[in-house]
């Protein structure tokens, strides 16, 4: 074993995490944002609202990850009309599509994650609120969606853990994340074993980082029950 | 003799869960500054008239009048009904508080951010008015204390004095009460039972859906009883508890007492 390798290479391993990083982070706003309208669609009330929701995560939750990069990577690229749109500027990216496919795919799990925790809160809570007046969008905005929140963040906690993971699927297109750039590094030094142990324990980091964040997002939405 | 302005009528309220029929034909008049209590064996339809009222169980007929405004009501396909306007439902729900057997507060938020949710976010009153009001409420219930506490960490009387305060924040025109000491254990009943009895003196409008034979008969100005969905006797109650006519209603009655 050569450890010096690690010493020489680690800030390129470094820049590695942060690409991983932006990828997990940024994927992780696109899919809460989109799982908020999707889980809502879901359990519409209205059946016709409940089919596009069905019918995405039933996609997303069915197929590999890795297909679906290599479909909106090298697959939309095919598409003229694509390629002349403004959004071949993002399209031609590897970057930008790693975080779309992410994004895309773990709002499929978010949206499943959310509607549980929606049917989760007792009805007699969402009663509560339909004695009072309240209209339904402030009924989700103001009760059942911070309540929601509360209770599904071990499960969306653990979501994210795997989305990092997941993420690693990223150096298949050419993106030089932790783990595309830990190969990259080896191709060059023959050293499998110091840099893939090094790029594992950043990666143990980064998931270290993420269980703290939520550890204190459940202190803010759970404080309820922390007394 | 006067007679106060009606506060609340229902007219021929009929309800059906499938097959069977819970409610069959109900009609119920409360006045300003009346306390009716309404009373029956388990399964008799109390509580889901109760919530036909505010339309958290949809009636398959009748009508529903809060101060003279009639809830106007259309025909679903499975043949109960719903609000023709959501908005005329929020307003009439609005005005008429409603406590639970359970409580159901809201346990993310503290007890004054309970009381203090719907008047600012459905009838838009800015916060510090809210805020001074809801804190003089929780007084008044005996929780000024508790305000910052979260209900988990009550007791259950204390949560239930609680979601009290919170339907009074709404300043209601009529307070309903679905059996708001039965899931509480005898030692509680009473400090939730003492604020109902100071609210009933205050002279406001309130329907009591209760077991508490003793306190119904000594707050109430009238008594329903209600038995397999009509309504099986009515007076003031030293009327139904001293000579009451149908027979059903003594045996209940006796044994109750």
């Amino acid at each position: 074993m050569d450890w010096s390798v690690i010493a020489e290479y680690y800030p390129r391993l470094l820049e590695g995490a942060w690409v991983t990083l932006q990828l997990v982070v940024l994927s992780g706003v696109i899919g809460v944002v989109l799982a908020v309208p999707m889980a809502l669609a879901r359990i519409s009330e209205k059946k016709r609202f409940n089919l596009i929701p069905q019918a995405y995560i039933f996609f997303f939750r069915g197929t590999p990850l890795l297909i679906q990069i290599f479909l909106i990577y090298y697959g939309l690229s095919q598409f003229e009309i694509v390629r002349e749109s403004f959004l071949w500027q993002f399209l031609k990216e590897p970057y930008w599509c790693a975080i779309i496919t992410l994004g895309l795919h773990t709002t499929a799990y978010i949206a499943e994650i959310l509607r549980g925790a929606i049917q989760a809160i007792p009805k007699g809570e969402v009663e509560a609120c339909r004695v009072m007046g309240m209209s339904k969008f402030t009924m989700y905005r103001r009760i059942l969606l911070p309540r929601a929140f509360g209770i599904m963040l071990p499960a969306y906690g653990n979501e994210v853990i795997l989305m990092l993971k997941g993420s690693a699927l990223a150096s298949t297109i050419t993106l030089l994340d932790l783990t595309g750039m830990a190969r990259t590094i080896i191709a060059r030094t023959y050293t499998p074993e110091e840099i893939y142990i090094a790029a594992g324990v950043m990666y143990l980091l980064i998931s270290w980082l993420f269980m703290l964040f939520f550890k204190v997002l459940d202190n803010l939405f759970n404080k309820h029950r922390l007394v | 003799m006067y007679q106060a302005p009606v506060a609340l009528e229902l007219t021929d309220i009929h309800k059906r869960f499938g097959d069977l029929e819970v409610l069959k034909g109900v009609s119920l008049t409360a006045h300003d500054g009346d306390v009716v209590s309404i009373l029956g064996s388990s399964g008799s339809g109390k509580s889901t008239l109760l919530r036909c009222i505010n339309l958290l169980e949809n009636p398959c007929q009748g009508q529903i009048a809060v101060n003279g405004e009639e809830l106007r009501l259309q025909t679903r396909s499975d043949g109960s009904m719903e609000a023709a306007d959501e908005k005329q439902l929020a307003a009439i729900r609005s005005r008429l508080g409603f406590v639970f057997q359970n409580f159901n507060l809201w346990p993310h938020m503290t007890i004054l951010e309970n009381v203090m949710e719907a008047p600012i976010h459905v009838l838009n009153r800015s916060k510090a008015q809210v805020k001074e009001f809801s804190e003089s409420l929780l007084e008044k219930v005996g929780l000024a204390d508790r305000a910052h506490y979260y209900p988990a960490q009550l007791s259950g009387g204390q949560q239930q004095r609680v979601a009290i305060a919170r339907a009074l924040a709404m300043e209601p025109q009529v307070m309903l009460f679905d059996e708001p000491t039965s899931a509480l254990d005898p030692e509680l009943v009473g400090e939730v039972l003492g604020v109902m009895r100071s609210l009933a003196d205050e002279g406001r409008t309130m329907l009591i859906v209760t077991h508490e034979m003793k306190f119904a008969r000594e707050v109430s100005d009238r008594i329903v009883f209600l038995h397999q969905g009509r309504v099986e006797e009515e007076g003031t109650p030293d009327e139904v508890f001293g000579s009451a006519q149908s027979a059903r209603c003594r045996e209940f009655l006796a044994t109750a007492v």
